[in-house]
């Protein structure tokens, strides 16, 4: 596999990239990588041929060229949005939204000796399907310590698939809800039996477990279900946010306050999460949802990746490349990083056409 | 949008930076970048567009049906970074010959005028 260093974009680059916040948010969302990418291009230009005088003319020009073109695409906007208030283009605003999505999906597994990360993507060729359950992502991180790990992420995630699209119920977050619960009842419910069928110690230490993290796109609406330390990141635009509840041990105790911001820098982050499914019989859920924007990018992964790259360079990774070469890319880092876990990512870019 | 029932001249006269663009592509398909480079090796350097005049441009001429994104892979001449390459309509390559008759047109008036000296001096820039 082809990996080209990634380097750090250049100060007026960086520059650039914020003065494209000028521009209005659907052009920016567009065409802002490609023009960084031109920008960055230029500037290469521009310094290979003869230093600063050259990139000084280069500014000249962008700046210039910045400030009218800033103009021109807000009246655009304007003009358009003027017209469809007076009924102008009334088959713009009655057009449905319409969702596409650009999926890839990448595992590895690390330094471990076994992979028990596992996941899967479902997007509904049936429109009728996709416009009542939406698209589902789910990635599952098997328990390194227990046996089975794998039998668990694997059982969890196509328990997930089926029990949400088999339920008819168009209400998402109660039925990713239930779908968690469920997955996490046949879970408890296997290590139960394992349980009664051991017949030394060594064998009753063998419960499985594993987290998860479900996430339904429908419309231009993203929901999360997760339990445990596998999340989803959002990137818009140079920014991240995560929008899953990491229950690793450190994060939920400062969450509740039971520990100051300087005990848990202190302590940092543990390999010690709070719940995950086939623990117990009920197991809370966390559940939220986000608007998603054209041009968006979701990245759902194991803490295999989280841990080992920085938002900043996750954020770099998905706005330079496609989702295919992205997830490579991402779990390549992250093995570059040391890989100690199993690593895994689903990448999803959002299109939603007015 | 009625691209098919729409006549070339209708969309005359065009703007410089969409003829030119229209141009770089008339041979090729290129990226962002591809297209700036044809554009300053094909005027010696003076008609220099910015980024934002390009991708503007870009927006309105595929909004037009003048150009089509033909996919995204990287440049082997530049780095392995991926680039989306645009290519030329067929009704794109037709509003490029219109405009191009339409100057041509001019520049006779031009000569007719005696703006440009004799016949002989013009077509070789």
């Amino acid at each position: 596999m082809a990996t080209a260093p990634l380097r750090s974009p250049s100060l007026s680059e960086r520059i650039y990239r914020e003065l494209l916040w000028l521009y209005p948010a659907s052009f920016r969302r567009t065409y802002g990588r490609e023009m960084v990418q031109t920008f960055r291009d230029c500037y290469r230009e521009e310094r290979e041929r003869d230093g600063t005088w050259n990139i000084a003319r280069l500014w000249g020009l962008v700046l210039s060229d910045l400030i009218t073109t800033i103009c021109v695409e807000h009246w655009k906007t304007f003009i358009t949005f003027f017209k469809s208030l007076t009924g102008l283009e009334k088959e713009l605003l009655m057009t449905n939204t319409l969702l596409n999505l650009d999926v890839a999906l990448h595992t590895d597994i690390g330094r471990r000796a076994s992979n028990e990360d596992c996941m899967t993507s479902y997007v509904p060729e049936d429109p009728q399907i996709m416009a009542k359950k939406g698209a589902l992502f789910v990635v599952a991180d098997g328990l390194g310590g227990h046996a089975k790990g794998d039998v668990a992420s694997q059982l969890a995630v196509n328990t997930i698939r089926d029990t949400y699209y088999q339920d008819a119920n168009g209400d998402i977050p109660t039925s990713l809800r239930q779908a968690v619960e469920r997955a996490n009842m046949l879970i408890y419910q296997k290590n139960e039996e394992l349980l009664r069928n051991a017949t030394s110690d060594e064998q009753k230490k063998m419960a499985m477990g594993t987290t998860c993290v479900a996430t339904v796109l429908k419309d231009d609406k993203v929901y999360v279900a997760n339990v445990g330390d596998s999340l989803v990141y959002v990137i818009r635009a140079g920014q991240v946010s995560q929008i899953a509840q990491s229950h690793e041990l450190t994060t939920e105790q400062l969450r509740k306050g039971e520990i100051t911001e300087e005990e848990a820098k202190k302590r940092g982050l543990t390999n010690m999460i709070t719940r995950c499914l086939g623990d117990k019989p009920t197991v809370e859920v966390y559940v939220a949802s986000e608007t998603v924007q054209d041009g968006d990018t979701l990245i759902l992964c194991t803490d295999g990746l989280w841990t080992l790259i920085e938002e900043s360079e996750m954020c770099r990774i998905v706005e330079q490349y496609e989702p295919q070469e992205s997830a490579k890319r991402l779990v390549a880092r992250a093995n570059e990083n040391g890989g100690p876990d199993n690593i895994t990512a689903v990448v999803v870019r959002v299109s939603l056409k007015a | 949008m009625n691209k098919a029932k729409r006549e070339p001249e209708e969309l005359l006269p065009l703007t410089p930076a969409v003829f030119h663009i229209l141009l770089a592509l008339a041979d090729a398909e290129r990226h962002g970048y591809g297209i700036m480079q044809e554009v300053a090796l094909r005027t010696d350097g003076k008609m220099r567009m910015g980024p934002g005049t390009l991708y503007g441009s870009i927006k309105r001429m595929l909004a037009d049906g003048l150009i089509e994104e033909s996919g995204e892979r990287p440049d082997p001449t530049l780095d392995d970074e991926r680039r989306r390459y645009y290519r030329l309509t067929d009704f794109g390559l037709r509003v490029a010959q219109a405009e191009a008759r339409r100057l041509s047109e001019l520049v006779h008036v031009a000569q007719f005028k005696r703006l440009l000296g004799g016949a002989e001096s013009v077509g070789g820039a």
